[in-house]
C-alpha cells in the first residue's frame, strides 16, 4: 500500500515539476534498485523479499554450477583439457609470506638443530624424565588434570610443590636427572597456565591453557595403556614453531611402540596448539557399495557388490585441552633477570597499534 | 586471524653491517640505493659451529686496511679482514695457568685503532677480558703469511678478585676502559699504566633497608672524547649515569621497564643513549634529565643484545634473541628494516666505509624517504629541547586542533547558510 501510494505521490510530483525531476527520477531509480531487505521495515514484506533475493541467488549458483559441470564435460568428450579448477580464496592461502618458515635444505637449521638443548634428547643419548609439579594452591581440577598428564607423558613423576622455590626444584630436578620440568598453574581451582622447563639449560615455555575437557567429561572416552605413545606434530613451521615442536618431542619418549596403538597430538594452528590423546583401531569393514546403474534397475536385479576395506577408528582417551604460547625465556626459569627469546607483545590499551587490532577483530 | 597484507618497509641509506651469531657465523648486510635500500644477506662467512659462538667482536674501520677481531667461545679469537673475510691470523686460547674453560670465555675485547704509522704492517694491538676478570693488552704483528709474532710482552691484570665480568668498554680516546659485571663495581682503568683509577661505590640501600646486589649488564661512555662520563645499565633494569669528576656513587640513576638491560649505546651528540632489554623493548632516553625521549616501536620480541650508531647515517641498529637485525630511523624512531638471519645473533657492528666505496651516489638525508625526512624535522625540534618545552609544543598541537574543528564547524554552517538559510536560524 504504501509504496503505491509514493510512487502515485511521485508521479503527481513529476508532472507538477516537468522538467527538473527527470534527474531527480533517475536517481530514485537507483535507489530503489540498491534496496537491501534490511532496509525495509515491515518485517513480512521483509522476510519476503529476502527469501526472494536467497532463492535468486541459489538458482543463480545452481546455473553456474551446472553450466561449469556441462563444460567440464565437454572438455572430456573432446579430449580438450579440463579447464582450470578455481582456488578458493582462504585466510590460510592468503597469508602473508613468512619469512621464518624453516625450509628443508637449510643447512643452518640442522646445524643449529644439533646444537641446541634438546638434541641429546632427540638423539636417544638421554631418557627423558619429567617432573610434574603445580603452583603453590593446587585444588579440583588440578590434580585430575595432572593425574592425566602422568598417563598420557610416560616416566614423569609428580611432586608435591610445598612452599619451594621454583629455582629450587630446578637444581633438584637437575641433580635427580630430570630433562624437563611442568608445572600445572591453577587459578580459582581451574589450570590455566602450563609451564615447560627444558633442563639443565634449555628454554623455559610459558604457555595460556584454555577449553581444558577432562576424561571423564569426554563423551565415549578410552582408557590410556601404558605403551609409548607416538607423536603428531602439525604446523610448527616457523622457526620459533620449530623450537617450541622440538620442547615437546622432549618430553616423550623418541621410540614408541607401536602396539599400544597410542596417538598424542599436538595440532598448531593459527599460533594455537590444540592437544588430543586418541587409541586408534584398524578395523576391516565390509561395505556394501552399489552400482549407480544397478540402482535405477534395483527392481529387477538389486545387484549389490561387497568389498573389504581397512578403516582406521578413533577413540579419544582425553584430556583434551588448548595452549597458546606466552613466552619462551632463554635459559631456566628466572623471572628477575630472565633474557626472552620471544614474547607475546600485546598493544597498550589505547595506543595506536590497539586501536588497529581492535578494529582488525572488530570487524 | 592472521595479517594478511606485507608491510612494507621504508628503506635504509646504503650502509653495510656484520653480524655475529651462535653458530660462529659472520653474515654481512648490505643495502645499496639500487635496491630501493633494502638490505639483503650478501655474504656469509664461516661453517656453522657451535664450538666457534661468538662471544664478542670489535672491528677497526679505518679506510685502509680494515680489520676485524672476533672472539669464540673454543677461546680462540680470529682476525679476518672486513672487506673479504679472509683470516689474517688467529689467536689460540691462553693454555697453562689455573685457567678453567668456563671462566675463560672473552667478554670483553677491543681491537684498537691503529695509528698511520702501524696502517702499513699489519699488526694491531688487542684488549681482552675474560669473565673471570682476567684482562690482558697484547700486540701483534705479522711476519709472513698466516703466521704472526706477539709484539711485546703481553700486559695482563686481573680486573676483579671475585664475580663475573659482562661488559666492559674502551673509550673513545683508547686510553682508558671500564668493567663491571655480577658481583664487581665498575671500575676504570688507565691503560697505559695498567692502574685502576676509579671505582665505584653501591648505592645506598633504599627505603627498605634492601640492597640491591651488584650486577651490572651493559656499559658505554656518554661520549667519544670523555672518558669521565658513563652509563651502565643493571640488572635490575635500572640505568645509571656514572661522572668520574664528581662522585663515586651514580648521578643520575632511572628504572626502565621491568626486564635486565641488555644493550647500552650512545648516540653522537653526546646525550641521547639507546637502551635495549631483555624482553625486546628499545628506547632512547636523554641522558642530562634522564627523560624518556621515546621507544622503538615495532614486532620486536626477543631480548637485545647489540645496538650500534651509525657514525653518519642518522640509523642505528640492534640485533638479538629474536633472530633479526633492525634498522632504526633514530629521529622519527620508526624501523626502516628488518633483516632475518635464522640464528640468534650476539653482535651487530657496521663497516663505516662501505659508501664510499660501494655506492656512487650521495648519502646525505636525500636517500631517506621524503616522507620521514618531514616527520624528522617536525620532530627533531622536539628532541632538541628540553622536556619542558616539550609539553608546551604539545600544547600548540592540541590549540591548532580545536583551531581546526572550528574551521570547520565554520565552513559547515557557511555552507548551510548558502543552501537554506531557514535551517540554520532554526538551528
Amino acid at each position: 500500500m504504501g509504496e503505491k501510494r509514493k510512487k502515485r505521490e511521485n508521479e503527481e510530483g513529476e508532472e507538477s515539476v516537468g522538467v527538473n525531476s527527470n534527474y531527480e527520477n533517475n536517481k530514485e531509480e537507483k535507489k530503489k534498485k540498491e534496496i537491501l531487505p534490511s532496509m525495509i521495515k515491515n518485517k513480512e514484506k521483509r522476510s519476503a523479499v529476502h527469501a526472494k533475493l536467497k532463492h535468486e541467488k541459489k538458482l543463480e549458483k545452481r546455473k553456474k554450477a551446472r553450466a561449469r559441470d556441462a563444460a567440464e564435460k565437454r572438455a572430456l568428450e573432446l579430449g580438450e583439457e579440463l579447464p582450470p579448477k578455481k582456488i578458493p580464496r582462504t585466510i590460510e592461502n592468503t597469508r602473508e609470506f613468512d619469512e621464518t618458515v624453516c625450509k628443508p635444505d637449510d643447512e643452518e637449521l640442522f646445524a643449529g638443530n644439533d646444537a641446541d638443548e634438546f638434541s641429546s634428547i632427540l638423539k636417544q643419548d638421554r631418557t627423558p624424565k619429567v617432573l610434574i609439579t603445580t603452583c603453590r594452591f593446587n585444588s579440583t581440577r588440578g590434580p585430575a588434570f595432572i593425574s592425566e598428564l602422568l598417563s598420557v607423558i610416560p616416566n614423569a613423576h609428580y611432586y608435591k610443590r610445598g612452599t619451594y622455590d621454583l629455582k629450587k626444584i630446578v637444581e633438584y630436578a637437575n641433580k635427580k636427572d630430570f630433562t624437563s620440568i611442568i608445572v600445572v598453574h591453577t587459578n580459582r581451582r581451574e589450570p590455566d597456565a602450563l609451564l615447560i622447563i627444558g633442563l639443565p639449560d634449555g628454554p623455559t615455555a610459558h604457555f595460556k591453557l584454555s577449553r581444558l575437557v577432562l576424561r571423564k567429561d569426554i563423551k565415549n572416552h578410552g582408557n590410556p595403556t601404558s605403551h609409548e605413545p607416538e607423536l603428531v606434530l602439525t604446523n610448527f613451521t616457523t622457526r620459533l614453531g620449530h623450537r617450541i615442536g622440538r620442547l615437546i618431542q622432549s618430553l616423550f619418549p623418541q621410540e614408541p611402540n607401536f602396539r599400544g596403538r597410542r596417538v598424542v597430538t599436538f595440532h598448531n594452528q593459527r599460533d594455537f596448539i590444540f592437544f588430543r590423546h586418541h587409541r586408534y583401531i584398524f578395523d576391516i569393514k565390509e561395505t556394501k557399495h552399489t552400482d549407480s546403474e544397478s540402482k535405477k534397475t534395483k527392481n529387477a536385479k538389486g545387484e549389490t557388490i561387497s568389498k573389504e576395506k581397512v578403516v582406521a577408528r578413533l577413540q579419544e582417551c582425553g584430556p583434551r585441552f588448548t595452549l597458546k604460547l606466552i613466552s619462551l625465556q632463554h635459559g631456566t626459569f628466572d623471572a628477575k633477570s630472565g633474557e626472552y627469546e620471544w614474547v607475546h607483545k600485546v598493544p597498550l590499551y589505547g595506543t595506536e597499534t590497539f586501536l588497529m587490532m581492535r578494529a582488525l577483530t572488530d570487524e | 586471524m592472521p595479517r594478511t597484507t606485507t608491510v612494507d618497509c621504508a628503506g635504509c641509506p646504503p650502509l653495510r653491517a656484520l653480524s655475529f651469531d651462535v653458530l660462529g657465523l659472520i653474515k654481512v648486510i648490505e643495502a645499496r640505493d639500487k635496491q630501493g635500500g633494502i638490505p639483503k644477506v650478501v655474504e656469509r662467512w664461516g661453517e656453522p659451529d657451535s664450538t666457534k659462538c661468538v662471544l664478542a667482536a670489535s672491528i677497526d674501520d679505518s679506510k685502509f686496511n680494515p680489520l676485524l677481531a672476533v672472539a669464540r667461545k673454543n677461546g680462540t679469537i680470529e682476525v679476518l679482514n672486513p672487506l673479504n673475510g679472509d683470516l689474517c691470523f688467529s689467536i689460540p686460547r691462553v693454555t697453562g695457568d689455573d685457567l678453567r674453560p668456563e671462566n675463560d670465555a672473552i667478554t670483553g675485547l677491543h681491537l684498537f685503532a691503529r695509528k698511520k704509522l702501524e696502517l702499513g704492517s699489519r699488526s694491531c694491538t688487542l684488549l681482552t677480558c675474560t669473565t673471570d676478570g682476567n684482562a690482558s693488552l697484547r700486540s701483534f704483528e705479522e711476519t709472513s703469511r698466516s703466521e704472526f709474532a706477539s709484539n711485546g710482552i703481553p700486559r695482563t691484570w686481573k680486573v676483579c678478585k671475585a664475580g663475573n665480568i659482562l661488559c666492559s668498554k674502551v673509550d673513545g680516546s683508547e686510553n682508558y676502559a671500564l668493567f663491571g659485571g655480577k658481583g664487581v663495581e665498575v671500575n676504570v682503568w688507565d691503560l697505559d699504566k695498567c692502574t685502576e683509577i676509579w671505582k665505584a661505590k653501591p648505592p645506598h640501600k633504599n627505603s627498605l633497608g634492601i640492597f640491591t646486589p651488584t650486577w651490572f649488564t651493559s656499559a658505554t661512555f656518554l661520549s667519544k672524547d670523555d672518558h669521565r662520563k658513563f652509563v651502565v645499565g643493571t640488572n635490575s633494569h635500572q640505568v645509571r649515569l656514572y661522572d668520574i669528576s664528581a662522585q663515586r656513587r651514580p648521578v643520575i640513576s632511572f628504572d626502565f621497564r621491568e626486564t635486565p638491560i641488555k644493550a647500552v649505546a650512545e648516540d653522537l651528540d653526546g646525550y641521547t643513549i639507546y637502551l635495549g632489554n631483555g624482553s625486546g623493548d628499545l628506547a632512547a632516553v636523554d641522558m642530562r634529565t634522564g627523560k624518556l625521549l621515546g621507544s622503538f616501536l615495532g614486532k620486536c620480541s626477543g631480548s637485545i643484545r647489540s645496538i650500534v650508531r651509525h657514525p653518519e647515517f642518522p640509523v642505528i641498529a640492534s640485533c638479538g634473541l629474536d633472530s633479526y637485525v633492525r634498522f632504526w630511523d633514530v629521529k622519527t624512531r620508526q624501523l626502516l628494516c628488518a633483516v632475518f638471519l635464522k640464528q640468534h645473533l650476539v653482535n651487530v657492528l657496521f663497516d663505516t666505509n662501505f659508501a664510499d666505496g660501494g655506492a656512487e651516489g650521495s648519502h646525505s638525508m636525500g636517500d631517506l624517504p621524503a616522507e620521514a625526512q618531514n616527520a624528522d624535522e617536525t620532530q627533531n625540534g622536539d628532541d632538541e629541547t628540553l622536556p619542558v618545552k616539550r609539553k608546551k609544543a604539545s600544547k600548540e598541537h592540541k590549540m591548532n586542533k580545536k583551531e581546526r574543528n572550528s574551521m570547520k564547524l565554520l565552513k559547515k554552517m557557511k555552507e548551510a547558510r548558502s543552501q537554506n538559510p531557514r535551517k540554520v536560524a532554526k538551528g
